[in-house]
Formats: C-alpha cells, sequence, structure tokens
C-alpha cells in the first residue's frame, strides 16, 4: 500500500525541552478551537532513574502509519493514505461518526467539536505544496522537529 | 503568499519582558497570524506558545471592550457601557474630590506585568501633576526590584537578571532559582543553542525539576530558601581551592578579604545539611562553574521571593565578580544604550514625585524607595495595602488598578478588604478579573498590536519600535492616551517633557537626535557590541569596583556581607509550628502560558492547563493520605482560610515540599468562587517579618498541611 516516499514527523527528543511552541503554532495555523490537538508533546516524568532525576519529552501525534487502522475503519471511506505516505482525511466524507477516534492506537485523529468533523495532522501538506515547512517544524526554537522522509 | 494578506507589519510582541520581533499578517484589518520576525536578532523567527496565542485575547469577545460603570454594589457585577467622555469625567471629577479631601498622596495607580510597562512614565507624570508620592508596585519587594537592589549594591547594574547573561556565547549556563522556558521564553532557546552550538555545559539549582533541569548536565534540587547558604557554600570552593580570577579580584573588587574570612563560615559539609544536597553536587557545581570559561549566571524569582533575598542575591552575585565572568563575551554582560537614548530608569528617575524621602515606608526601605532606591522605586507594596486599611501613615483613598491584585499579592481576604474601602477603584485590564469586578470604572487598554511605542532588547546595545498594527478594537484605547485626558480632565498642568503622545515618543529619543517616525522607519537601532567597558569607566558603584563588601548596607547598618539567614517558618526556625504544618510550600512557580496572572482566558492555553495542580512527591502524598488527582485542602499557619487545588504526583519536588501554583482563578466563575478557592493567595501573609533591606515577605519556603477534600 505505501508509496515510495514515506513522509512523517520525528522529534529529536535530545533538543525538545517542552515548550510548547508547536502546539499553539498549530492551532493557529489551522484555527483550531479547544479540544482538537493535532500534535501534542507528552512529559515522562521526572522519575529518579539509578539515582539521576529524568524527565523526556515525547512526540504524541499521528505517525502516518504505512497501513492505516483509521483507513480501514472509516465507514465513509473519507480518510485516505496518499502516495507521499500522509493519511488525509476528507473532511466532505467526514460524517462525524467518531469511530474512527477509536479506531486509532495512538490517540491521533480529533474531533473538532466546532466543525464537526474529524482532523489530525497531515503534515499541513498546504505548506508542503508550497515549499514550506509544517507550521510546528518551522515554529520549533531549536529545530528538534523535522519531516523525515524514509 | 501576497494575496492571502492584504499587510504584513513588523512589530515587537509585549507578551512578557523578552519584546521579541512579530511579524503580524492583516486581512481585511484583522490580524489573523503572528510569527516570530526571523530578522530580529533577538528571538530570529522564534515566537513562544504564550505569544502565538494574542490573536485569541485580540478578538476574544469576553474581552472589556467599552468604559463602564458599576451599577449596584461593589462586586455585584453589574455594569452600565459608558462613553468614553463620561467614564473620563467621572474619574477626573472623583480624583479632585479625593485629593481635596485626603490630600494628594491619597491617589496611586497599580502597576502590572501584563501589559502595562507601556505607561509606566505617563501614570508617573500624571502622579506627579497629582502631587503622589505613592507608587503601588505589588510585586516590587519580592520580583525584579529586590534583584536590582543586590546586583546595583554588589555589582552596579542588574546583569544577573534576564538582561545580562550572554548565553548564545556562553561555555557554562547556571540558572539560579529560574526557568527562562516559562519566564522569559527566548532566554531559553538561547540557553539550548548554547548547548546545540557551543556544547555549553549547564547548571539547573532549583527546588522543584523543571524543563532545563531535565536538559541539566547538573542539577541541583535545593531545599527551598536555602540558597544563601548554598552560594555562599560555593564561594567557600572556589576561593579556598584557588579557583578565583585573581587579577581581576585585586584589581577590581573591594572587600575580597572579608569575604574570605566570612565564607569560611560555609564549608560544605554544613552547606549541605542546610541545603539538603550532596557535598560532592556542591562540590562539582562550584568548581564547573569556577573553571568552565566564560560562564553565564541567571537568577530569578526562586532566590527573590522569601525572607533574606538581598543577602542572597549578593551571595550569588559574587560568583561572577570573583571569577571574572562579568563584561566578557559569554558571560554577564552589562548593559548600554545608543548614546542619548532615555531608558524606562532614566525617565522615571526624571519625572521625580514630590517629597520622595516621605513616601510610604520610604524611611524603612530606603534602598526599595525613595531618593537612595536602587530600584524603579516602588513603595513597600505591604505597607500600601496597610495603608488603605488603616490610613496609616496617610490615607489611600482611590487605585487605579492595572493588574489582579485580587490573585497576585498576598492574604487575599485583607486586599479584598483593602480594596472595598476606598473611595474610587478604577480598573484597566484586558478581563472581567475578580479585581476589575471590583471597581467602580473601568478604562479598557489596547493591546500591543493597536499601539506603538520605543522598546529596548535583552540585548546590551539595542533599541527599536513597536508599530501599531491595527487602529484599537471597540472602544479599547491606549494608555496613555487615558493619562494625559485624565490629566487635562483634571485641570492638571501637563508634563513639560511632553504634551501628547507624538511628544512622549520624541522626547525618549531626543537626545539620539532622531524622531520616533524615524525609528518606527529604521525599526531597530543598535550599538557595536562591546565587552570590558569597566576598564575605561569602573563600576556604577560607590567605590566603582565590584563590592563585595558593600559601602552602601555598611553605611545603612546592614551587614555588608553576604549571609545566611533561614526563612521566618521552616522546619529549621520553627520546628515546633513545623509539626502541625509539616511540609515546605513553594508558591508561583511561573508557566510558560501565563505571564503572571495574564492569559488564563485564553481557551488554547487554558485546554492543557485548565487548573492549578498542586504539586507533591508520591510518597509524601501517600503518607498523608491524598491520591493523585484528588482535590485538596492547603492550610498555613498564617493564613485567613484554606484554598483547594487538585493533586498531582510528581517527582518534581523532593519528599517533604509542595508546590501550589499562584495568580489562578477560575474566570468562568463569579465573585468569592472565582478567586477563592484556587488561589494560594488566600493562604499566604502580608504580615512581618520583613526582609530588612527589601521588605519581602516570603512566598517560597513557607510551612504547610495538606489534606484530601473529598468527602
Amino acid at each position: 500500500m505505501a508509496g515510495k516516499k514515506q513522509l512523517k514527523l520525528v522529534l529529536d527528543e535530545i533538543w525538545c525541552y517542552g515548550c510548547y511552541t508547536c502546539e499553539i503554532a498549530c492551532k493557529q495555523e489551522h484555527g483550531l478551537p479547544a479540544g482538537p490537538r493535532l500534535i501534542r508533546i507528552e512529559r515522562e516524568g521526572p522519575k529518579r532513574i539509578n539515582g539521576r532525576l529524568q524527565m523526556e519529552f515525547k512526540l504524541a501525534t499521528c505517525r502516518q502509519c504505512p497501513e492505516p487502522d483509521c483507513v480501514e475503519a472509516c465507514p465513509e471511506h473519507a480518510i485516505a493514505k496518499r502516495e507521499d505516505g500522509i493519511v488525509s482525511i476528507d473532511a466532505g466524507k467526514c460524517n462525524y461518526c467518531l469511530i474512527c477516534v477509536d479506531a486509532c492506537p495512538y490517540g491521533a485523529l480529533q474531533p473538532n467539536p466546532d466543525k464537526q468533523v474529524v482532523q489530525k495532522c497531515e503534515l499541513c501538506s498546504h505548506r508542503l505544496a508550497e515549499g514550506l515547512q509544517p507550521a510546528c517544524v518551522s515554529h520549533c526554537p531549536i529545530d528538534a522537529l523535522v519531516v523525515e522522509s524514509e | 503568499m501576497a494575496a492571502r494578506y492584504d499587510r504584513v507589519v513588523k512589530t515587537l510582541c509585549a507578551g512578557c519582558h523578552c519584546t521579541c520581533g512579530v511579524i503580524a499578517y492583516v486581512k481585511d484589518e484583522k490580524v489573523v497570524k503572528v510569527e516570530g520576525d526571523p530578522d530580529f536578532p533577538q528571538n530570529e523567527g522564534f515566537m513562544c506558545a504564550k505569544g502565538l496565542a494574542i490573536t485569541q485575547m485580540l478578538y476574544d469577545p469576553n474581552r472589556i471592550l467599552y468604559p463602564m460603570k458599576r451599577k449596584g454594589e461593589r462586586g455585584e457585577g453589574k455594569w452600565e457601557r459608558i462613553s468614553w467622555d463620561e467614564a473620563l469625567d467621572i474619574v477626573a471629577e472623583r480624583l479632585l474630590e479625593i485629593r481635596e479631601k485626603y490630600g494628594p498622596s491619597s491617589i496611586t495607580w497599580s502597576w502590572g506585568d501584563a501589559a502595562y510597562h507601556c505607561s509606566k512614565v505617563t501614570k508617573q507624570a500624571w502622579l506627579r501633576a497629582v502631587g503622589s508620592n505613592v507608587r503601588f508596585h505589588s510585586d516590587g519587594h519580592y520580583c525584579y526590584h529586590p534583584m536590582m537592589i543586590a546586583n546595583n549594591l554588589t555589582l552596579g547594574s542588574a546583569i544577573t537578571s534576564e538582561v545580562g547573561p550572554d548565553y548564545r556565547n556562553s561555555k557554562c549556563i547556571l540558572l539560579w532559582g529560574g526557568n527562562p522556558v516559562a519566564s522569559h521564553p527566548t532566554r531559553a532557546r538561547d540557553i539550548m543553542l548554547a548547548k546545540k552550538n557551543n556544547g555549553a555545559k549547564l547548571i539547573v539549582i532549583d527546588p522543584r525539576m523543571h524543563e532545563l533541569g531535565a536538559k541539566a548536565d547538573l542539577f541541583l534540587q535545593i531545599r527551598p530558601a536555602t540558597d544563601d547558604a548554598l552560594a555562599l557554600g560555593m564561594l567557600n570552593i572556589i576561593i579556598n581551592e584557588e579557583l578565583y580570577d585573581k587579577e581581576f579580584v585585586d584589581k577590581w573588587t573591594i572587600g575580597f578579604d572579608e569575604l574570605k574570612q566570612r565564607v569560611q563560615e560555609y564549608p560544605v559539609e554544613r552547606v549541605a545539611e542546610i541545603t539538603w544536597l550532596p557535598v560532592e553536587d556542591i562540590i562539582k557545581a562550584a568548581r564547573m562553574y569556577a573553571t568552565i570559561k566564560p560562564a553565564a549566571l541567571h537568577n530569578r524569582l526562586g532566590v527573590q521571593l522569601r525572607y533574606n533575598n538581598i543577602q542572597t542575591m549578593r551571595a550569588i552575585a559574587c560568583l561572577p565578580a570573583i571569577t571574572g565572568n562579568l563584561d566578557v563575551k559569554g558571560g554577564n554582560v552589562y548593559h548600554y544604550y545608543p548614546p542619548g537614548f532615555k531608558s524606562l530608569g532614566m525617565l522615571l528617575n526624571e519625572i521625580k514625585l514630590p517629597d520622595e524621602d516621605q513616601g510610604i515606608d520610604a524611611q524603612q526601605y530606603p534602598l526599595l524607595t525613595g531618593s537612595r532606591s536602587l530600584a524603579l522605586n516602588p513603595c513597600h507594596p505591604p505597607s500600601v495595602i496597610h495603608a488603605i486599611l488603616t490610613g496609616k501613615p496617610y490615607p489611600i483613598r482611590a487605585v487605579w488598578a492595572l493588574n489582579n491584585l485580587v490573585v497576585a499579592m498576598e492574604d487575599t481576604i485583607e486586599v479584598i478588604e483593602a480594596l472595598k474601602k476606598l473611595d474610587l477603584l478604577i480598573g484597566s485590564d484586558y478581563y472581567m478579573t475578580p479585581t476589575m469586578e471590583l471597581c467602580d470604572v473601568l478604562l479598557p487598554p489596547c493591546t500591543y498590536l493597536e499601539r506603538e511605542e520605543v522598546e529596548h532588547l535583552f540585548y546590551p546595545n539595542y533599541i527599536a519600535a513597536r508599530r501599531k498594527v491595527i487602529e484599537p478594537i471597540a472602544e479599547t484605547r491606549n494608555e496613555r492616551w487615558m493619562d494625559f485626558e485624565i490629566m487635562k480632565r483634571m485641570g492638571l498642568e501637563l508634563p513639560k517633557e511632553f504634551k501628547n503622545e507624538e511628544e512622549y515618543h520624541d522626547y525618549i529619543l531626543k537626545d539620539m537626535g532622531i524622531t520616533f517616525a524615524e525609528l518606527k522607519e529604521k525599526g531597530i537601532i543598535h550599538e557595536p557590541l562591546t565587552y570590558r567597558k569597566y576598564e575605561q569607566k569602573g563600576f556604577n558603584t560607590p567605590s566603582g569596583k565590584i563590592e563585595l563588601k558593600s559601602s552602601i548596607l555598611e553605611e545603612l547598618g546592614h551587614d555588608p556581607l553576604p549571609h545566611y539567614k533561614e526563612n521566618p517558618e521552616t522546619p529549621v526556625s520553627a520546628p515546633i509550628l513545623a509539626e502541625a504544618y509539616p511540609l515546605i510550600l513553594i508558591t508561583g512557580v511561573r508557566h510558560v502560558f501565563y505571564f503572571n496572572g495574564a492569559n488564563i482566558q485564553l481557551p488554547w492555553l487554558r485546554e492543557i492547563v485548565p487548573e492549578p495542580l498542586l504539586e507533591i512527591h508520591p510518597d509524601t502524598a501517600r503518607q498523608y493520605g491524598l491520591k493523585d488527582g484528588e482535590m485538596s485542602w492547603i492550610e498555613t499557619p498564617r493564613g485567613k482560610g484554606r484554598t483547594k487545588q487538585r493533586v498531582k504526583y510528581t517527582e518534581a519536588l523532593a519528599p517533604g515540599v509542595v508546590h501550589a501554583p499562584s495568580h489562578w482563578f477560575y474566570p468562568e466563575k463569579r465573585g468569592e468562587e472565582a478567586y477563592l478557592e484556587a488561589n494560594i493567595n488566600y493562604v499566604t501573609c502580608n504580615d512581618p517579618p520583613y526582609d530588612p533591606i527589601s521588605g519581602a515577605v516570603p512566598v517560597r519556603g513557607l510551612l504547610c498541611r495538606i489534606y484530601s477534600a473529598e468527602e
């Protein structure tokens, strides 16, 4: 199913310091209300491990799965995997049944109650088309977020 | 791209003190997007989370958009929309009545941080014209001003604040009681750039593990409010191991021998016991900071919100002083502006209030307030509240509140009692906060996108123009315009320096030989960056040298050498009290979303941090029978009530230490429900003992007890 070029968002955890900029940049770019969070940075810890207090920052967003459960689950066939690997929702076809939300093992599909559609990270494909990076990537203060092409 | 927006305006953010370059995108006279300006040297295109959320505030239907006057009782929540003419006339008339009846110093304004730096100078001009000598800065005794005092006494300038560290060129960064990720986001980026580009080592000293603590090479989880002991212990190691810069110390400091003698009282074993830190970590921190050069040091709220804050920061300031890290590339750099530029401090100093030395507590805290102030000259805030309540030393009957005093100040009940006692409470804030609810008249301000002014940057040598992006929304107005209007309507003489806004901007730049219009055209002006400026001019202290032993403190009868002193109520200083209140409480750790009390109304931010979380180590929580996620009551020995926050298990704090966020209220609720339940200042106190130099009350390193609030 997967095409040759497979894009996905990757976080370099060495440099991410949990500033939330990517999350709010995403909100602004997509005009999202409170509720849908297409990208999240989750904190693990602080926890004492081998005597040392540690805290890590992990990326939680769509993994653009090779064989996405959401695509299978959608009764309206509104979700598709594109050539470039991006898993995309056709908002016109979405009937807000939320079956895909439950189907995703990563919690990446997010209901937008204002628009009555489900939304997800599509790597700002509208920006990629213009030669720009996704909003989260371009706003990251330390270049810890990158779009990788596998 | 161009078609998507009608206009693109470069301006400066005012979401916190950073003053980053912003690009605002305008479509149909609406700001549709903001981004960091990649050409701006300070932030290089970065804009933080709260900065990006400004459009939510700009267009929030809940924003106060029109002048209003109170109907019914104070705090009842009934308002009548009125015209600016009516609002300003009411304010002017009542202020004149109050001045006539109680004297000019019965009138003041409370400045805050959310947005109101823009009118500090014109408000001061108004106060001067009124004849008042009361400057009410609600956190003047424990935020920034004490650092100015301690740094000015020792180093001649506040360069261990966020403006001094030259992070990007540094090889070693020491962050002490401050987390720039939350408080100064662009500086956090600089720190991470130093790690990434220079391999800089990072040392973090904090009772609470935070984002940069997680990135630190060495994290010292200190017992709250024992930083004075740790700094003296580190000085002991650096001096006794001869790791200091002998040439600099000989040539440019006074009091080294006395300091050397003093720090002998703080051997590392004693310091380890006081601070709960391992001996080897203290030694390692001292050696790293003293030997990896250049090193940049920053200290902030964690060492200020306590008793003994001046001596603590004096001890910390001795570290860059004796290690040769002053005014060198990658160290702590002294600020200077393009010649002729009038900084905020210079402007406030020029526009002197009458009888400064007779101001509230000027005799008690001369370095805080009065003609000898080494800060921005605020009156002692608890004493202002007490003056409202008691009429002593003189009555204060009218306050223009530009911040949220109800949640920002200690002892909420007392503050509310004081505000209700006033004859006139005027309010200017973006939202109907618990403080605005108590007002008689509301004068709604505009945001930074709706106004213009001169600013300076963290960079030591830059000034820049904030450009107006759109006209003020609805009937919001620039605060400086209000100041001039009220002066006129009170029949006061307009300031000789500037008679209106245009003249105000030009006045700041006049001695530079340029106009504000020209600065707006240029955007930014800077001087070439220089180091070791002291070689020409010495340091800005009485001796012209770094004063390890302070001549001013000696003259005023204070200890001229830094020393350690416990907060008044800790398990060490008050062990019997600690049996009933066994936990150590720190309050008010900042979050990147909330600039002190601001932004709590913004949906993008609030959904991620919807309520204050009482942070507690899981072992301690279990010991007191508290479950993760349940509501708990917090009580302190001096609190007048109890407040409620949700328990969050975390190892960010040591067992026995808890953290309760400050400035919280629920904007969706009204009255007491909004501000008592979440607000930690319901259980803090505004009474003595105060720090003898700054007048600070401790809000970090208190005693408390916690118990379940679930039935």
